[in-house]
């Protein structure tokens, strides 16, 4: 790569065990690099992110991360300089601030460089979409709030307005539906603007962010402790994802390795958190189908779950579950005895109920062919997790990028021979993306996690340490690290850079599988009809907070 | 046929008048049993069967929110559709085999009652030009186009069997076959029970506990609906529920009904009534048990379940000619 691009890249290093660092010299060489590591080095964007440098480097640090899988686990980072010469105090709106789009070539990247325009005013030239994304009507225009001179406690006066124009589908016969933000039931707020046909949808749109918090503002004002906790409430049913990923991020910033004991026990407590949240999705679509009976049987499982989960952890959501650099829960043998003779009694009420699903006609026509995600779809908007697992792409953080004591567990029992391979390889291409393949993929994740739960207690040392101590003398200012998990929505991503004070940050960035998965949905249900979203919503199981950050 | 001198006339109008007041009062305690059985057979304690009652009472002692774009026919669908029901419930023998107006109107009318009912829904759904309203109204539209045609060969068919569409000469008559059924009334049974599903707004068609308002065909006429308006209208959704099952119970499964000749003593309408509420009850679980056992079918698969409906009925006609 320096071969060829060396009078494009200033300096390529390696950190942090597996992140390949490629500084670019001009931010207009970012398009070629892009698809450069896509094309050629075969790896696919999980993320882009800004961060407000301006401080120590007199500009904005554009990140580009590249994941390459297929058996080598590494993750490129192109990173480019936009320089801004204006001085800290006020809000320049500046439109010499911009960088060239990518969005043409990668579908995936328009809603972050959407995203990078509202919270940091960096204008993506060339973007197809230049609507604001995060920030929505009343938010004042040149108000950055990511920039390092917008304070947190500032109150912002809401403006007139402007209009958020979504894409109007003419012609005869065309109706808009408007649904939400605020929706019937207990639910998070989202709009859905749907142009039909009679029933059948022939476009939709989706404006989230309601939700809003600012959670990446607030973890620059906090301490490692505190993030942590933020961590975990990001998405409530993504604690042990998320605050995994926060904490292996900061281990890896101070190049230490988590106690073997904490890392078994990470890995169990996500596996249960897996489990619970596919049993209550699975509960979803039998609900949203209108089969009242087997989401009655599967709520029933989650809450046995749920109860496990606060025997073993003191939460029902598994929070306080990870502490920097280790675990903050202790499996002694009373808590290993109760995990397994629930997952046992549980797994075979799982069986029973889901038999009972497969047998049932009228709830499999309703998931068959319902909400398909085309496997071009499923590459080009990256989505992760289920919902590209579902479309065939053979994707898993667990086995592609191994953290916690992944390596040893082998998540996908499928690559133990040529055979098992190629039968899995054409199981992948056997399937239709639709809701029944969805509702497949979790049943057979939830089987598996029990068995990987099962491997992690035998693997788990007896005794040891559960934290490690030195990891804050360890950690440099201004270092970096990215953390990432596999949430049972698909991959978490966590970027911290260590602020000047080793026991804070300068940026905390978060990419959720929400944020990635969110906009499957708008392809998946063109053309179904009406009645089968809340069915297609359910069966990708997307969360809002997750998403709106 | 008097009793404690008391010309049997007058018996029949007050027993009669009785039964159109137990028809409007007990159709919510229907609603509760339904209720309380599909939460049963669902794993779930499920409220007290009264809870309708409360329901209804707090939602007449509640205001109404009449959105600005609504026209007089929002504000006057509840009571026409009420109205409409009432009506057609005083055609229907229920407890006794007779009604106190049964020289007035025939299974026509109340067929006519009830669909005038949801010709009023469905313009209320339409009327606030919400988008939940119209497109409720549109598959109300869509399935009762399918639905009637089933309902009216199934009233050939009875029709046919029993001879007129006098309701109460068709009890009578289906009184006096007693447990002898006609293979063609079979047919017509099975017809008329999906008819029931799908007017009641039960599943496989309408999911009457979702929160969806997507999936929604009954309930999203009803979105913009509150207090008062909203009490009437759910009320009716009762009373009708009542007399479609009362129809089904006594046309096609008349075991335990007296004779006509009976009435007026009072040991056979006794008997009768017990007969009645037994049967209707066992109706309404096995109906609630469907509800527990079967998806909602997806929208454009259920005219193929009318469609059925309808071959069951024409197989009926077909038989009674045979």
């Amino acid at each position: 790569m320096l071969g060829r691009f060396s009078d494009r890249v200033d300096e390529i290093h390696h950190l942090n065990g597996n992140e390949v660092h490629v500084l670019l010299k001009r931010k207009e060489d970012i398009p070629d690099l892009c698809l450069y590591a896509r094309d050629e080095l075969k790896s696919k964007l999980s993320t882009m992110f800004c961060s407000d440098d301006r401080g120590p480097c007199g500009a904005f640090t554009l990140r580009y991360v590249f994941a390459r899988a297929g058996g080598q686990d590494f993750f490129i980072v192109l990173t480019a300089r936009i320089r801004a010469d204006q001085g800290l105090p006020g809000f320049p709106l500046d439109r010499s601030l911009s960088f060239p789009s990518i969005a043409f070539q990668f579908p995936s990247a328009a809603l972050y460089e959407r995203e990078i325009r509202d919270m940091f005013g960096l204008f993506p030239d060339g973007s197809p979409d230049k609507r604001p994304l995060v920030l929505h009507e009343r938010w004042p225009e040149g108000i950055y709030p990511l920039r390092k001179e917008f304070d947190v406690t500032t109150k912002v006066d809401r403006t007139g307005g402007r209009e958020y124009k979504f894409t109007k589908v003419e012609g005869e016969g065309v109706c808009e539906i408007p649904v939400g933000p605020v929706h019937a039931g207990i639910i998070e707020p989202g709009h859905f603007r749907f142009s039909v046909l009679g029933e059948s949808i022939i476009n939709l749109e989706t404006r989230l962010f309601y939700v809003h918090r600012g959670v990446e503002k607030l973890g620059e004002k906090m301490n490692l402790d505190q993030v942590l906790l933020l961590s975990e409430r990001i998405a409530g049913d993504e604690a042990v994802a998320n605050s995994t990923a926060y904490c292996q991020a900061l281990e890896r910033a101070a190049g230490v390795t988590a106690p073997e004991r904490a890392l078994q026990t990470r890995v169990v407590c996500a596996e249960m958190e897996r489990i619970y949240n596919h049993l209550g999705t699975l509960a979803g679509m039998s609900t949203d189908v209108g089969f009242a009976y087997g989401s009655a049987r599967l709520n029933i499982l989650k809450e046995r779950m749920m109860q496990l989960n606060e025997q073993v952890t003191g939460s029902r959501l598994l929070f306080g579950t990870n502490r920097v650099g280790g675990v903050g829960v202790e499996l002694d043998a009373d808590k290993v005895r109760k995990v397994r003779s629930t997952l046992k009694r549980s797994l075979h009420d799982f069986e029973l109920v889901i038999s009972m699903l497969r047998n049932n006609s009228s709830v499999m026509d309703r998931l068959l062919n319902t909400g398909t995600i085309a496997r071009r779809v499923a590459v080009e908007l990256g989505l992760t997790g289920v919902a590209a697992r579902c479309a065939g792409v053979d994707e898993d953080t667990r086995r592609d990028h191994p953290y916690a004591a992944y390596s040893s567990l082998r998540p996908d029992k499928h690559h133990d021979s040529p055979m098992h391979l190629t039968e899995h390889e054409v199981e992948m291409q056997m399937r239709r993306g639709d809701a029944l393949a969805r509702f497949e993929v979790r049943v057979e994740e939830v089987v598996d996690s029990a068995a990987m739960i099962d491997q992690a207690i035998e693997n788990m040392p007896q005794s040891g340490d559960l934290v490690v101590s030195d990891l804050r003398e360890r950690l440099e200012p201004h270092s970096h690290a990215l953390g990432y998990a596999e949430s049972h929505r698909g991959q978490t991503l966590h970027w911290v850079t260590i602020g000047d004070h080793p026991d804070s940050l300068s940026r905390y960035k978060v990419r959720t599988a929400s944020f990635v998965n969110w906009p499957a949905i708008e392809q998946a249900v063109i053309k179904d009809i009406v009645p089968d979203f809340p069915l297609i919503n359910k069966s990708l199981d997307l969360s809002y907070a997750g998403n709106d950050l | 046929m008097t009793w404690r001198g008391i010309d049997a006339e007058s018996v029949r109008l007050v027993l009669g008048a009785l039964q159109v007041v137990l028809i409007i009062a007990l159709a919510p305690l229907l609603t509760g049993i339904m209720r309380k059985v599909k939460a049963r057979t669902q794993k779930r304690v499920g409220a007290s069967v009264t809870q309708p009652y409360y329901d209804l009472s707090k939602l007449l002692k509640k205001d109404e929110v009449i959105s600005d774009q609504a026209s007089w026919v929002f504000s006057s669908a509840p009571w026409v559709i009420f109205a409409a029901t009432v009506t057609a419930s005083l055609f229907v023998p229920a407890f006794v085999p007779f009604s106190p107006f049964s020289v007035a109107g025939d299974i026509l009318v109340v067929i006519g009652l009830l669909a005038l009912a949801r010709f009023f829904t469905m313009l209320a759904g339409l009327d606030v030009a919400s988008a939940f309203g119209g497109l409720g109204s549109s598959r109300e539209m869509m399935i009762s186009s399918l639905a009637e045609p089933a309902l009216f060969l199934t009233i050939f068919v009875v029709s046919l069997t029993l001879g007129g569409t006098n309701l109460t000469s068709l009890v009578g008559a289906a009184a006096q076959l007693g447990t002898v059924i006609a293979p063609s009334m079979l047919f017509g049974l099975l017809a008329f029970f999906v008819v029931i599903l799908a007017e009641t707004g039960r599943l496989p068609f309408d999911n009457p506990a979702t929160h969806l308002e997507l999936t929604m065909v009954h309930e999203a006429m009803l979105l913009e609906y509150s207090g008062r308006g909203l009490a009437f209208i759910e009320w009716s959704q009762s009373v009708k529920q009542m007399i479609m099952l009362s129809l089904l119970v006594n046309l096609f499964i008349p075991v335990g009904m007296p004779l006509n000749s009976d009435a007026g003593i009072a040991l056979p309408l006794a008997l009768g009534a017990v007969a009645f509420v037994a049967k209707i009850m066992t109706l309404s679980a096995i109906v609630a048990y469907v509800e527990t056992r079967v998806a909602k079918w997806r929208l454009f698969r259920l005219p193929d379940l009318l469609a059925m409906a309808i071959a069951s009925a024409m197989v009926g006609v077909i038989l009674h000619y045979l």
